[in-house]
């Protein structure tokens, strides 16, 4: 699976979509990890996500630990209501 | 999928999988297409398919982790009565070891455990069984409807 990626200056914004699970999670590291170890700031576009499960949910949080490690960031937007719910489940674990 | 019965008041579905990551879609279908067919409420439909979902991840993850490339399959049978679904998973892996089978502690930033944690949310049991030969592990999980 190929996820479209544009450039602003220094922030790479990742346009997700699909259902993110075990299956595909591996594609979506190996194209974030290198923009983050990039010393980019990351932002993963979510609007076309149908669908995201707790694997999702360590990319995202994998991401953002290697990305405090590279003193950069990775932010969430146009969150799709399928992954905000799954998110505001996540939060009440995490 | 075969339909095991399907009198009025009760309805179930079964269906196999090769064990395998790219058959959790397979997985999350087939409990769509169950969902519509038994009319189940469409606010829990998408809960109930992540629970499903994370249960059949475990199964690849946990009880074939040493097996990756096995010709297994997994069944799942969703049942359907007037009041209560249930949702059995089984598997020839890795016997489970219950004792193992929890959500970590809150402080632990770690994501994992986190599918067993949105199974525990979503569902009103879960049980733990040996499985009736061939099957090794029987997964059973309700939900008050």
């Amino acid at each position: 699976m190929k996820f479209k990626v544009t450039e602003n200056e220094n922030i790479s914004t990742v346009f997700l979509n699909g259902e993110i699970d075990m299956d595909i999670a591996d594609n979506v590291r190996e194209v974030i990890f290198p923009l983050i170890d990039s010393g980019k700031e990351v932002h993963l576009n979510m609007k076309d996500v149908q669908y995201m499960d707790s694997s999702g949910i360590s990319v995202i949080v994998e991401s953002n630990q290697r990305a405090k490690e590279k003193n950069t960031k990775v932010e969430l937007k146009e969150v799709s209501q399928p992954v905000e719910k799954v998110l505001a489940m996540a939060r009440k674990f995490l | 999928m075969s339909t095991e019965s399907t009198n009025q008041n009760n309805l179930s579905e079964k269906k196999d999988f090769l064990v395998r990551s790219s058959s959790l879609k397979d997985v999350r279908n087939f409990s769509r297409e169950v969902f519509e067919k038994f009319k189940i409420n469409e606010d829990l439909r998408e809960e109930l398919v992540l629970a499903i979902a994370e249960a059949a991840q475990n199964i690849v993850k946990h009880a074939y982790r040493d097996f990756p490339d096995t010709q297994d399959r997994m069944a799942v049978r969703i049942s359907c009565s007037d009041k209560e679904l249930e949702i059995a998973f089984f598997d020839k892996g890795k016997p489970v070891e219950k004792s193992k089978v929890k959500h970590r502690a809150i402080d632990d930033v770690k994501p994992g455990g986190l599918g067993t944690f949105f199974i525990q949310e979503i569902m009103d049991s879960i049980k733990f069984k040996e499985g009736d030969k061939p099957w090794i592990n029987n997964l059973v999980l309700t939900k008050k409807l």
